[in-house]
């Protein structure tokens, strides 16, 4: 699912996951409004992109959006940057210069990494979010902005509230809509879907045909824990558009290091719900749904994820039943039980 | 020196996902501080899969053992 369908395809969130369809819900709801958001979400999440959607579907679509990270300025560079100045305001200041709320007048205003702001910047934001007038440095009158203010923030601010390190006055003043983007790793029935949308884009812009894609690949993909959520998978994505030669993208075209780390993570536990039923199952079942042996499916279950200890620990038993956190006799039960063989 | 079996267990945590793909790779020999594999399958005959597996699998055992060496692949340039 791709949602809204009005937007610029190319920079949109991507998502079928329950998280992400009511984090587009919800962005879907407050389309019209012109109150504060607040985005919360790990680097690589999504956040500017959400921002850009937010502003895309507003009233304020046809008048600028301007993002800028907090992060890249030092304390004193960041008001002006902010906020502009007039000439003479500082050495080196020769003439008048707008900050980023002046040239967002009319439009969105997007402050990422808001909770990198030092404390005396917070005030004065503070102001300008009561206020809605701006002053340039060295400037003697306020200039009044019509700017919507979005922000993003990777830390959660109403920790970093309590610690003291962000005023409380501020945080209430930007978290009226709150934003929280999951990471990847909380979503990763979003993951095949991530794979064709950043594949298909490469690979329409080079003019050729999409190429299909492994089940090892996807399998190692659904596995790896996607520290730099979107924005790594989205590099993975052009990193295979880019080297893969054979018209299928095999584990081959995967960086190894994400094979590895694959590798030792536990196999991620989908129950096909939809998929055929196995000979094993009732084949006649009441009101068409084919019928699961509970049994057998926590069989199955428990099979792969003994086989999965047993070749991280390279069949050393002791080692397989810490990790799954029993006892290295009921491992040997269950062993038997399965029927599974110890790696040779 | 490093020991086949060290080497073999490195191997096999990735040989799954190539075996899944209709690849492999074999140890053939342990010598020294060195190894040398075979890889088969599809992204053995592309150069640059070739290249990515050669380099991380390389990488991934240097990791586990600090005084591996080299990794080869024979028939194949990397």
């Amino acid at each position: 699912m791709t949602v809204p369908e009005s937007s610029t395809m190319d920079t949109l969130v991507v998502g079928r996951s329950a998280r992400m369809r009511a984090v587009f819900e919800f962005l879907r709801v407050i389309g019209n409004s012109e109150s504060t958001v607040l985005i919360t979400g790990e680097s690589g999440t999504g956040k500017e992109v959400t921002a850009t959607l937010i502003h895309e579907q507003s009233r304020r679509r046809h008048r600028p959006f301007v993002a800028v990270s907090c992060a890249l300025f030092s304390e004193t560079l960041i008001e002006s940057e902010l906020f502009g100045h007039e000439r003479g305001a500082f050495t080196g200041a020769i003439k008048d210069r707008p900050g980023r709320f002046e040239m967002a007048d009319g439009g969105t205003i997007f402050l990422d990494d808001i909770d990198d702001v030092p404390l005396a910047m917070q005030v004065k934001l503070l102001r300008v979010l009561q206020n809605r007038t701006i002053e340039r440095l060295g400037g003697v009158r306020p200039v009044p902005v019509n700017v919507r203010v979005i922000v993003g923030t990777k830390r959660d601010l109403k920790q970093l509230v309590a610690d003291g390190a962000f005023r409380e006055d501020l945080y209430y003043r930007l978290n009226v809509l709150p934003v929280t983007l999951p990471p990847l790793r909380e979503r990763p029935e979003d993951i095949n879907d991530l794979m064709d949308h950043f594949l298909s884009r490469y690979f329409r812009r080079r003019g050729e045909a999409v190429p299909a894609i492994s089940e090892s690949v996807k399998e190692a993909f659904k596995r790896y824990s996607w520290p730099g959520n979107v924005r790594e998978l989205e590099n993975a994505c052009e990193r295979m558009a880019q080297t893969c030669t054979c018209g299928t993208i095999r584990v081959g075209c995967v960086a190894a290091s994400i094979l590895f780390k694959a590798a030792a993570a536990a196999p991620v536990l989908t129950v096909p719900l939809s998929a055929t039923p196995l000979p094993a199952m009732t084949p006649e079942p009441p009101g068409g749904v084919p019928a699961i042996s509970l049994d057998e499916r926590l069989r199955e279950l428990e099979s792969t994820l003994i086989s999965w200890a047993l070749k991280m620990s390279n069949g050393n038993k002791s080692k397989a039943a810490a990790l799954l956190g029993v006892k290295r006799s009921t491992l040997g039960d269950r062993i038997n039980r399965c029927g599974i063989a110890a790696p040779a | 020196m490093v020991s086949r079996l060290q080497v073999q267990a490195v191997l096999d945590r990735v040989r799954p996902f190539l075996l899944a793909d209709g690849g492999d790779i074999e140890l053939l020999a342990v010598d020294g501080n060195s190894a040398t594999v075979r890889l088969t399958g599809a992204c053995a005959n592309c150069p640059s899969a070739h290249m990515t597996l050669h380099v991380g699998i390389e990488t991934a055992l240097r990791e586990e053992m600090p005084d591996f060496e080299i990794l080869r692949t024979p028939g194949a340039t990397s």
